[in-house]
């Protein structure tokens, strides 16, 4: 039962996806990232949603991405707020503009804080959680790939 | 362009304010520090309970008709009766709808208030602390957020920080003037919750929290609740207290989301101030005290620009000249706002702009010969705002 991951406080809590989200969270467990594009207007859209909010068609496929963008901003978590996370203060929370457009919160990941700033070019790297997920996060564009 | 009717200027007044016990009120609920601010504030009207006949007011988050409580609490029937649901911007929102409400003929007489008890539930032990910041299961987010660690006000808004320095350099330092500032109102205000001086020392030294934030960079959590009555400028004149007249009010609502387009730089209380500035029939020119929603210092110093009071990019220069200190170009949050003298969810802020107007304030605390005070409303998930305007009658 997934109930028993989000019962373990200690653990970092695993993404439940809403219905229409679980096509990005099953394209991410393959280390492939997705986003939906509508087939009435070209553009791109995210968070997930049934209808395209650039021009309301409900038609629309979950195409791959470059996995590319740059930080829009970001924030230095210092204080744990869930114990999850205690061991990774300080950790950088980021909003990652894609370069098809939609923005993305995630963590930078693979440098150190100080050194993350905004318009910084970044790569998608994906995590690896237990219980099959993965979860995408980013990493400066110039770090070499990770094992 | 709508423009706003100009048939609500100066119709409608505040003819009472009230307070609660602010900081720290163990074995209160929110419902009860909420009455308790509306009792003074009637009794500062010289009102009568049953001439009451508007109830507009807004409860912890989790409350549910929230309006209707407050009735049973007051003893009172209403003709006109709601509870608002645009966070910190509620506030305002009710003294506007009551304004409509009693130009429409649907309520002579409406008390507006907002009461919290987050002190009492987040800070008076650990477990309630921790409860409160993760948030039961059903109000968190499922996904694109926890499981990246993404929790709380303070690193919402603490994007925006960040987006702001880069863009206009602006700096920690500059964060901590408001803070400093405002903590200097506070001490002059016998209800405020925080009691000693600060110095930019100190203020630099305070542990981080999610940064650019430390912890003087954010609110406080407090026991409090804020009330004012709002009646016709015709029925202000036999009351007690010298009319505060509403000039003008706004909202804009960034529906779009804080992440999305420049809201996170340019807020709401662009549009929001400006509609407000044309009902009113002013400009930030104008305007002697402001009453600003001071959730987090950032927050101050880009409505500051948003509002016109220096252009975008130029609040760090202007908040550290000493602006918003008394006696500086626009004494803001006199009373210590959110970040010293307790985080109403703005109602405070409105009560403040109110008694601001009445000119009887001993001399340390009055903003002097001030005509204009601009007061705003920030909240739901950073993205609704709300302005009002008030002047000397």
């Amino acid at each position: 039962m997934s109930e028993a991951a989000t019962t373990d406080t200690k653990k970092k809590p695993v993404p439940r996806p809403a219905p229409e989200s679980a096509p990005f969270w099953d394209a991410a467990r393959k280390h492939h990232l997705e986003i939906q594009r509508c087939k009435a207007c070209g553009q791109f859209w995210f968070p997930p949603s049934q209808s395209c909010p650039h021009c309301l068609a409900a038609d629309f496929a979950w195409t791959p991405v470059a996995g590319t963008g740059k930080v829009f901003s970001f924030v230095t978590y210092h204080r744990v707020y869930h114990p999850g996370f205690a061991k990774d203060v300080p950790y950088v929370v980021a909003l990652v503009e894609l370069d098809e457009g939609p923005r993305l919160l995630t963590n930078i990941v693979g440098v150190p804080p100080d050194k993350v700033a905004c318009d910084m070019p970044v790569k998608v790297v994906f995590d690896d959680f237990e219980d099959g997920v993965s979860v995408p996060k980013f990493t400066p564009l110039d770090a070499p790939a990770k094992g | 362009m709508i423009e706003p009717s100009r048939e609500l200027r100066d119709v409608c007044a505040i003819v009472g304010t009230g307070n609660s016990r602010l900081g720290r009120v163990p074995g209160v609920s929110s419902l009860d520090l909420l009455v308790e601010a509306m009792h003074n504030a009637i009794t500062d009207a010289g009102v009568k309970v049953a001439d009451i006949d508007g109830i507009i007011c807004r409860g912890p988050d989790e409350s549910y008709a929230h309006h209707q409580q407050i009735g049973a609490r007051l003893g009172i029937n209403a003709r006109f009766s709601t509870t608002l649901d645009n966070g910190g911007a509620s506030q305002i929102l009710g003294v506007a709808l009551a304004t409509m409400a009693i130009k429409a003929g649907m309520a002579s007489t409406v008390i507006v208030g907002f009461g919290r008890d987050s002190w009492s539930r987040t800070h008076s032990s650990k477990e309630a602390n921790l409860r409160n910041e993760t948030r039961p299961d059903s109000q968190l987010a499922q996904e694109f957020g926890p499981e990246y660690g993404y929790f709380g006000a303070v690193a919402a808004h603490a994007f925006g920080a960040t987006r702001h320095m880069h863009l206009y350099g602006t700096t920690r330092d500059q964060f901590g003037a408001i803070a400093v500032a405002f903590r200097e109102h506070a001490l002059r205000n016998p209800d405020a919750q925080m009691k000693k001086p600060l110095s930019m020392a100190q203020y630099r030294e305070a542990p981080p929290v999610v940064a650019p934030f430390g912890l003087l960079d954010c609110s406080l959590r407090s026991d409090a609740a804020g009330a004012v009555i709002v009646t016709s400028r015709e029925r202000a004149r036999d009351l007690r207290q010298p009319p505060v007249s509403i000039k003008g009010f706004g909202s804009f609502n960034n529906l779009r989301g804080w992440f999305a387009d420049d809201n996170m730089v340019t807020t709401a209380a662009k549009k929001s101030g400006a509609a407000a500035y044309r009902m009113a029939g002013i400009g930030p020119d104008d305007v002697d005290t402001a009453q600003i929603y001071d959730c987090f210092t950032y927050m101050v110093l880009t409505q500051l620009e948003d509002y016109g009071f220096c252009k975008k990019g130029e609040g760090g220069p202007f908040v550290a000249s000493g602006a918003l200190r008394m006696g500086g170009r626009l004494p803001t949050n006199t009373s210590g706002g959110q970040l010293s003298e307790s985080h109403c969810e703005g109602m405070l802020q409105l009560v403040e702009g109110a008694r601001q107007m009445r000119h009887t304030y001993p001399a340390d605390r009055q903003v002097k010969d001030a005509e204009i005070a601009l007061i705003s409303g920030h909240g739901g998930n950073q993205v609704c705002h709300s302005t009002l305007i008030l002047g000397r009658a």
